[in-house]
């Protein structure tokens, strides 16, 4: 054991990771060939040699097969190598919160696809919009984690057989430890040497006696829980992976629009988005409905936060189960409701307006609530309200536009909502007749006209704004009529409807403890002090003893002088035969 | 519950007057430094002495001269070990321990002035901060402009602490100051937003402990770059750049306790940082559905995590220790400060609340 401080603590990765990289350097030393006339010798040897022309440019050592993949597997488990990956997995992150992503709102995506035509296509070749699924982004945790494994396992090892073995003997001269403390004394040295090693032993030390020409010597340590916690740590790491694994292929996550009075049952139809696991059939789905009773929202209406939501509450009325009793809850945005381990959870609102669509015979063609997607914090909402004609080949109504929950009409201006709750609510709306195609093969957004066979009617009224452009203005109450005898439509009222998301993550469990445990690891590998205390007893001259205590960090500032003081005052006060004062120490 | 206009007001006003004592505990800082470099007598002489060092001994590294000031490592210590024994302890001296006042009286003077004026400020500056949370009935770190402001209370309190511990920081003094007067100052100018209710997002006990941790961790990140800059700064002029700055860098710590100071804090914080993303997680699941979506703030913090990871890695490896670890930890911190500002100002997540 040298006296060194700090970089005695050299991580065992790094001991290990040294080997390779210095053979490395030195085959990169020797490949170039710096001097002039060395290169010529060499030139010339070459002609001569029947040997296989050697890379000079990359400075791997022909080692074969075997050895190759050693060299490799080496480097990649060296701390070097999982710092580049390590940089690599944080730039690797930061193109997935600038550009939009398909897996947080996929919308954005396509209008990012709208606006830039020549870019889109060519980032979306190398999965620039499903950056955390990209198989790079893979690549580069894939490597760290089998770098992790592979400076663990033997680390794990390696920190085994420390634990067992014995702290290594007592250097002989203790003065050349960073922290050195001595005194004399006449006590016998076997007494000192017992109260040492009890007293270091109570302090948690792992404490072994010995003896050679000098003396009798305890050799102490402390602080094996600093490599444990790193461990265990980095474990952990494996386990989180394990964990995200796991929800990914057992788990589920799907989001349902509710509108008010109606209902949600846990089929894959009730669902307006559901991605399965690969393991999850569309039978495991737990059999569980409810309805939306009633949701509410309040509003900050005045000062700088004017407009901001304070509360959401989604009255719904569940059933666990088809033959179960219904129960009522509140789902707030933090209070989830959990049936049988999956939650739904309350994530978003907006406004569904209720309108009548009758025929030009007077019948009604559509009746009920239209979902509307809000477009901006004063919930300007857009959406399309389309009424088939009652027979085939007869003429279809639609109308596309605008819900303004609280209209703000000012001539010269587009009306707009001024605030996000229904105080004045509004509809605006263009009106067209023809075939919705709506039996078309593609599959059709339902928030959305498919104008291709529509033709768009003159509904202009000369009482509506004239900023409105060709459009219906309706409140509640009013009807307006279409030209040419095609029909009405009426605004009856306003409902809301709620989005919830509904989740079953199976993974959690594993993720949860992982995560705590990695917590813990991390406090103890960075909190925790290893350190090493040497207690020698040896002969003097004069016949009395001197005493030294002595101690070494064996991570960096863990100087333990304190420690070292006070064990060898604890000694001098513990001793019964004090030797006078002022021997030499 | 209505928002109490009486505290709202008294916390806007406690805020002001703090910005005010900062101001004044910053400039008296900055007086230290000014008064504490050499006296003109004694610039000349180090001047003269310098040339004639190099004059003496032309071939001679300049490094070698200032080195040779450095103090002894070592310290004994004698103490009474009881029953009338003497222990006597010889440990290596763990930094060499010089002041910004450099003996200078005058310095000296204004270098207890501020640190009077930083406690005064400080003062006014918990009592803004508790006011605001009075007057709203909540924990006062749920907006931008209620997040710098407790930020820079952490870094504030950070710094006080460790004087009122009787460690020798004070050289942390202008620099902890300067940025907790600039995000103060950009906090009420830029981010000001009235005390009031929380968005339906934050009705959660986890807003206590997921922000919390990140405030304090961000204040303590700040600190810990303080001190890397100066490590940064020191070390370079003790290689014998920076001339011009010598006499200032002189009083400051080694290179090496201002990097163990740097090692420490983030080492301290780290743990802390990762409880706080874990917290953040778990919040996320109940609120949102699922524990980790890569939402901007997400990912962004996931990248401090492992820029900051990598920093304590690099301090183990040869070949990254010192300065080379000490860039990824500015770097990191870079990171830190885009988490806060970039990500709340520029990109749209789920991270944003009353306006920002």
């Amino acid at each position: 054991m040298s006296e060194q401080t700090a970089e005695q603590g050299t991580e065992a990765r790094e001991a290990a990771s040294a080997v390779p990289e210095d053979a490395v350097d030195e085959v990169a030393a020797a490949a170039p060939v710096e001097d002039a006339a060395e290169a010529l010798a060499a030139e010339r040897a070459e002609k001569l040699s029947t040997a296989p022309k050697a890379d000079d440019s990359i400075a791997v050592p022909r080692l074969g097969g075997l050895g190759m993949l050693r060299w490799m597997w080496r480097q990649l488990t060296s701390m070097r190598i999982a710092l580049v990956l390590l940089f690599l997995l944080s730039l690797a992150a930061i193109p997935g919160s600038i550009l939009p992503q398909n897996s947080i709102d996929p919308t954005k995506v396509t209008s990012f696809f709208a606006a830039h035509k020549t870019w889109a296509p060519i980032l979306n070749k190398v999965q620039l919009f499903d950056v955390f699924e990209s198989y790079w982004f893979g690549a580069i945790y894939c490597l760290l984690f089998i770098s992790l494994v592979g400076c663990i396992v033997p680390r794990t090892w390696a920190h085994f057989k420390a634990m067992r073995a014995a702290p290594p003997t007592a250097p002989r001269n203790l003065k050349r430890l960073p922290v050195h403390a001595s005194f004399t004394t006449a006590a016998d040295a076997e007494e000192i040497l017992k109260l040492a090693a009890k007293r270091l032993k109570g302090r948690r030390f792992k404490a072994v006696r010995g003896t050679d020409k000098a003396g009798g010597w305890i050799s102490a340590e402390k602080g094996y829980l600093r490599e444990i916690g790193n461990l265990l740590f980095h474990l952990s790491l494996i386990g989180i992976l394990i964990g995200v694994a796991l929800g990914h292929f057992l788990g589920f996550k799907g989001a349902a629009l509710v509108t008010e009075g109606s209902g949600f049952s846990d089929t894959p139809l009730g669902y307006a988005s559901l991605t399965l696991g690969p393991e999850v059939s569309t039978q495991k789905l737990p059999d569980f409905s409810f309805t939306l009773n009633k949701f509410s929202a309040s509003y900050q209406e005045s000062g700088d936060q004017f407009a901001q939501p304070r509360t959401f509450d989604a009255y719904v009325t569940f059933k666990a189960t088809q033959s179960s009793k219904p129960q009522n809850v509140d789902v707030q945005v933090n209070s989830p409701l959990t049936v049988n381990g999956t939650n739904v959870f309350l994530e978003g609102h907006g406004y569904a307006p209720v309108v009548e669509v009758k025929d030009g015979a007077g019948h009604v063609t559509y009746d009920g609530p239209t979902i509307f997607l809000g477009q901006d914090e004063f919930f300007d909402s857009s959406g399309a309200i389309k009424a088939p004609a009652r027979t085939k080949g007869g003429t279809d109504l639609g109308f596309q536009g605008w819900f303004l929950p609280t209209a703000f009409v000012q001539s010269g201006q587009m009306p707009a909502s001024v605030f996000p709750a229904a105080q004045n609510p509004m509809l605006i709306l263009s009106a067209y007749s023809g075939d919705l195609n709506m039996n078309g093969g593609a599959e059709q957004s339902v928030y959305s006209l498919d104008t291709s066979k529509l033709k768009q009617l003159d509904v202009k009224s000369p009482t509506a704004n004239a900023d409105s452009g060709n459009a219906l203005e309706l409140k509640v109450g009013q009807t307006a009529t279409l030209p040419n005898g095609l029909g009405s439509i009426t605004f009856v009222g306003v409902k809301n409807w709620a989005q919830f998301n509904i989740a079953y993550d199976p993974g959690q469990k594993v993720v949860l403890p992982a995560a705590i445990l990695a917590v813990l690891g991390l406090i103890g590998s960075l909190g925790i002090r290893r350190r090493r205390v040497w207690v020698r007893v040896s002969e003097q001259a004069d016949g009395t003893r001197l005493v030294e205590v002595a101690g070494l960090a064996r991570t960096e500032g863990a100087t333990p002088t304190a420690e070292v003081t006070q064990t060898a005052q604890a000694l001098a006060a513990a001793v019964r035969q004090p030797a006078p004062d002022g021997a030499s120490a | 519950m209505s928002i109490n206009q009486t505290f709202a007001h008294y916390s806007n006003l406690f805020i002001a007057l703090s910005l005010v004592g900062y101001a004044v505990a910053f400039f008296a800082y900055c007086a230290e430094w000014a008064f504490g470099t050499n006296s003109r007598f004694g610039r000349t002489v180090e001047k003269v002495g310098r040339q004639d060092a190099k004059k003496a001994a032309a071939t001679a590294d300049a490094t070698v001269v200032r080195q040779a000031k450095a103090p002894a490592v070592e310290s004994i210590n004698a103490s009474d070990g009881g029953n009338g024994v003497t222990v006597l302890t010889r440990a290596v001296a763990e930094d060499e321990e010089p002041t910004i006042s450099n003996g200078n009286l005058r310095a000296e003077l204004f270098g207890r002035f501020a640190v009077l004026v930083s406690f005064i400020a400080f003062a006014f500056h918990f009592a803004g901060v508790l006011c605001r949370g009075l007057a709203a009935h909540r924990v006062p770190w749920a907006n931008m402009y209620e997040f710098s402001c407790a930020a820079a209370l952490a870094m504030s309190f950070a710094y006080l602490v460790l004087l009122v511990l009787r460690k020798r920081v004070r050289w942390m003094g202008l620099p902890v100051t300067a940025i907790v007067l600039l995000t103060l100052g950009i906090a009420y100018t830029v981010l000001y937003t009235d005390a009031e209710e929380l968005v339906p997002a934050l009705h959660s006990y986890w807003l206590y402990i997921h922000v919390t941790a990140a405030v304090i961790s961000t204040g303590a990140f700040g600190v810990a770059t303080v001190a890397t800059i100066l490590y940064l700064l020191k070390s370079a002029n003790e290689e014998g750049a920076l001339p011009r700055l010598s006499s200032t860098l002189d009083r400051i710590p080694s290179s090496v306790a201002l990097d163990r100071t740097a090692y420490r804090v983030i080492a301290f914080i780290f743990p802390l940082w990762t409880f706080a993303i874990m917290a953040g997680a778990i919040w996320a699941e109940k609120a949102w559905g699922r524990y980790w979506g890569w939402d901007p703030k997400e990912t962004w913090s996931f990248i401090v995590w492992v820029v900051y990871a990598a920093y304590l890695h690099a301090r183990a490896t040869h070949g990254w220790k010192g300065k080379a670890a000490a860039y990824v930890a500015l770097a990191a911190f870079a990171c830190v400060l885009f988490n806060y500002f970039g990500v709340n100002t520029l990109l749209t997540g789920k991270h944003s609340y009353a306006g920002l």
